[in-house]
């Protein structure tokens, strides 16, 4: 309203002027117009407060479950369907569709029991035979699912998604239309977790069959989860409102759900200091002093199940050499870097395998930094002052990684090592890096509550996401045997061994899990922090009250 | 006129053809792919996707391919954006676009055509100086500069407005201001300095001579004749108005044309990156064009030359 009554004097004023500056007036309340309906608009805008507002750090490039590739859709796919097993709000596995399942003895046999008041937002209900058409389809390599390989645990799953079997042969049926058995190649107790993420999603068979890539289009998707797509302006928003067939709908307190492809963390920023968006999941670094200051009660920084690390390309000079590996991994001060140099609440680690997955004591020992140690290594490889060891570290383009690279260097520096930096937007750079295009490089990889999530990449067999082309006999072997394993227990001291096998050669140097810093209004009831920075909406709501965001 | 206009019309799709060309060529030549990510796809399956794009047919199989789908007036289905075609994305990204270029463009043409003719009725004078003054420092600070400006006072500081997205008119505010300033700028100092040019002209001593009003000499005799030289950089100047607000979409995240064009070039959305530049180039064509017809009329001599 304050705007309202200032334009409205500026044009009365500029009105009562000379004939002769009747354009200027015109011109003025042109601009004057504009104002008056946006100052109208916005008040109404204010009135409607179940409506939550998520900052999504990005455009989705697909609402397919199946088709889908980036974490962000994650989020969105996240509220708009439901899988076999869920999250809670604390980020914990929960049943989802299913109520609960066993396992048999040898873990090759999954047994679901599927919840049997399970609906489709257009009310058809959801049986067994809907996930045997999900599982066939993401498999299916005409799909051109680029995660499909997230259920090559399933029995046939590679074969049917490499074209060789088709895709009825996949180890997955219905038993009926609440129970679902899937049967796997090798036995994997994390599959809970692993069917949480939108590739384990059921599509709706009725709907993909009448449209088929149309079915996932605004008006025409249909979805199980707590809240239904609404409408979607690319770059502009994806609106979701509730879903009165969720089978929990009584629980969901938000009417609607808005996520922006805040792209630009800045943007992103400011948006929500001006009380446009209730949750951002990034802001500029450079600005967590002012906040812990003066919002504190906005700011979140929580570790996410993540690994941020170096990978040396193993099968080139000078990496090759072991002991050149180890030197450089001796003279990086972890402590520092998260201390000093991020400050944002990341956890340093020694172990590959991030520090906060559940029931997993890593084996390796940390080693203190020790550059006089370093010194001696480079020196038996042939590498001293008047032949310096000079190496390129590739890192992914970006304010935080920079710092944190020229922090490495800086160290490296302290052993007599020259180091060029070479940064890249980050498809350029994994590119290179699948392509074993690089001496050492920054690397990163998030996602599970297991250990095996992680040490996958140091397999040999793993292909060209083991960048450095890592190969330990010894490694795969461990690998090997814990794979076959069924016994939980078991299975993570073996993996506890491999890893410890594998790094007692330095591969990689583990750095730090990383932090997500995340502003979330004090009006959102519900939003908790947790490892794996999965926030529900359906356990969120608003609270009625309205405090904005503090100004300067 | 008419054989005037078919020479234009036929030299600009001969334009759209060789933009059409090299647009579709050069996407290609850049480095990485379309289906580029952290994690590779098994062979099979990016196989599959080469062919559903027809990434696997020789470079001139998929040119011919284009044209062909082109002349049916389909840009193709997007690489990235995999849930719409390139068709449905420029219909939900253009009006954004337009909407902002165009309130952009009469604002830039009411404030620049009032302040020039302001300053020219007293030339060399206070009002002048303040003028053409305000005008340098307009065009001196491009919409990146004064974009995030206008967001840190107007949203950050004083929360008068919103600091970006599209969710009602006062959204459209901060961004067409931002980015009609700069033109409003050149609009000014133009029809001053031709204002001036046509105040000095003997015919207006005479009007003046015969009693006229001053305001009726130049709303009736002034204006018109000076008017053409900013028509002759209006038509580029919407070209640029309506294809250039990347920068002002970006800042203000803005759904339209211009993020789809900087994010299928980052992305490699080969249909995309080529879709939106034939949509801007078919807007800077029209516009010129435009422009070529309102001159015709405000010049005869124009037309018949």
């Amino acid at each position: 309203m304050r705007m309202l009554a200032l334009c409205r004097m500026a044009c009365e004023g500029f009105a009562c002027l000379h004939l002769k500056r009747n354009v200027v007036a015109l011109a003025l309340l042109f601009v004057g117009a504009s104002f008056s309906v946006s100052a109208a608009e916005r008040d109404g805008a204010e009135t409607g407060s179940d409506e939550l507002r998520i900052g999504n750090g990005g455009e989705p490039l697909t609402l397919d479950p199946h088709r889908y590739n980036l974490n962000l859709e994650e989020k969105i796919l996240t509220d708009l369907f439901e899988g076999l097993t869920t999250h809670d709000a604390d980020g914990r596995v929960v049943g989802g569709v299913a109520h609960r399942w066993q396992t048999s003895a040898d873990g090759l046999t999954w047994t679901f029991e599927l919840r049997e008041d399970a609906r489709w937002s257009d009310g058809a209900p959801l049986t067994a035979e809907d996930f045997v058409f999900a599982f066939q389809r993401l498999l299916n390599p005409n799909t051109a699912a680029s995660l499909a390989f997230f259920l090559y645990a399933i029995d046939g799953a590679k074969e049917v998604n490499a074209g060789e079997k088709p895709p009825a042969s996949l180890g997955v049926e219905a038993l009926g239309d609440h129970v679902l058995r899937i049967r796997l190649a090798e036995p994997f107790p994390f599959l809970a977790e692993r069917l949480t993420y939108p590739t384990g999603f059921p599509v709706p068979k009725h709907v993909v069959g009448r449209l088929g890539d149309d079915w996932v289009k605004p008006g025409n998707m249909v979805s199980n989860g707590a809240f239904v797509l609404e409408a979607w302006q690319p770059h502009g928003f994806v609106r979701a409102r509730k879903n009165p067939h969720f089978h929990a709908a009584e629980s969901v307190r938000l009417a609607k759900v808005t996520y922006f492809p805040t792209a630009d963390r800045s943007a992103a920023y400011n948006r929500y200091r001006n009380d446009e968006l209730h949750i951002i999941g990034d802001f500029p670094p450079g600005e967590i002093g002012w906040l812990r200051q003066r919002m504190p009660n906005h700011l979140h920084l929580s570790p996410l199940l993540s690994m941020m690390y170096l990978v040396f390309n193993v099968t080139e000079t000078p990496f090759d050499d072991p002991r050149v590996r180890r030197a450089l991994a001796l003279a990086i001060d972890r402590q520092l870097l998260v201390g000093k140099v991020l400050q944002s609440g990341e956890v340093h680690s020694a172990s590959f395998v991030p520090p906060m997955v559940a029931n997993y004591q890593s084996a390796v020992e940390s080693e203190p930094t020790d550059p006089a140690t370093a010194i001696v290594l480079l020196a038996e490889a042939g590498y001293n002052e008047s032949r310096p060891l000079r190496v390129t570290l590739r890192y992914i383009a970006g304010a935080d990684n920079k710092k944190v690279q020229v922090a490495i260097a800086a160290m490296w520096k302290a052993i007599g090592v020259e180091t060029t930096l070479h940064h890249a937007e980050l498809n350029a750079h994994f590119a290179a890096l699948r392509q074993g295009d690089f001496q050492v490089a920054q690397a990163g990889w998030f996602g599970e509550n297991n250990p095996e999530h992680y040490l996958d990449l140091l397999m040999s067999s793993t292909g060209d996401v083991n960048y450095g082309r890592f190969a330990d006999a010894e490694t795969d072997a461990l690998m090997a045997q814990a794979k076959a394993t069924a016994q939980v227990e078991e299975r993570l001291t073996l993996l506890r061994w491999a890893e410890a096998a594998a790094l007692q050669h330095h591969p990689v140097v583990p750095l730090y899990a990383v932090s997500v810093r995340s502003l979330v209004n004090p009006r959102v009831v519900g939003w908790r922090a947790n490892v794996r920075n999965v926030h529900p909406a359906r356990y969120m709501s608003l609270r009625l009250v309205s405090t904005a965001p503090e100004t300067p | 006129m008419p054989r005037y206009l078919l020479k234009r019309l036929a030299f600009a799709l001969v334009t759209l053809w060789a933009v059409v060309t090299v647009t579709f060529f050069l996407a290609r030549m850049a480095p990485g792919g379309p289906f580029d990510g952290e994690r590779r796809m098994p062979p099979q399956v990016e196989a599959n996707l080469r062919a559903a794009y027809h990434l696997d047919e020789p470079p001139l199989a998929q040119y011919l391919r284009y044209l062909t789908m082109l002349a049916r007036g389909d840009l193709g289905p997007s690489f990235r954006q995999k849930d719409f075609s390139v068709n449905e994305l420029v219909a939900k990204g253009l009006p954004v676009s337009l909407a902002i270029g165009g309130f952009a463009l009469l604002l830039a043409l009411a404030l620049g055509i009032s302040a020039g003719t302001w300053a020219a009725l007293k030339r060399d004078g206070r009002r002048d100086r303040i003028a053409v003054g305000l005008a340098t420092l307009a065009l001196a600070f491009p919409p990146i500069v004064v974009a995030p400006t206008l967001v840190l006072i107007f949203a950050v500081w004083l929360g008068w407005l919103p600091a970006g997205g599209i969710d009602g008119a006062w959204h459209f505010v901060l961004p067409v201001v931002a980015l009609s300033l700069p033109y409003a700028a050149a609009f000014t100092r133009l029809m001053r300095g031709s204002v001036a040019e046509v105040l000095a002209r003997p015919h207006m001593l005479t009007a003046r001579a015969k009693g006229l009003p001053p305001l009726r000499i130049v709303m009736r005799h002034a204006l018109p004749s000076a008017l053409l030289p900013v028509v002759s950089f209006a038509g580029p100047a919407a070209a640029a108005l309506l294809a250039g607000s990347m920068v002002v979409e970006e800042v203000f995240s803005l759904p339209g044309l211009g993020r789809y064009f900087v994010q299928g070039a980052l992305n490699r959305d080969y249909t995309l990156v080529t879709g939106t530049v034939i949509v801007y180039a078919a807007l800077v064509l029209a516009s010129n064009l435009l422009a070529d017809i309102v001159l015709a009329r405000l010049d005869p001599r124009i037309g018949r030359a």
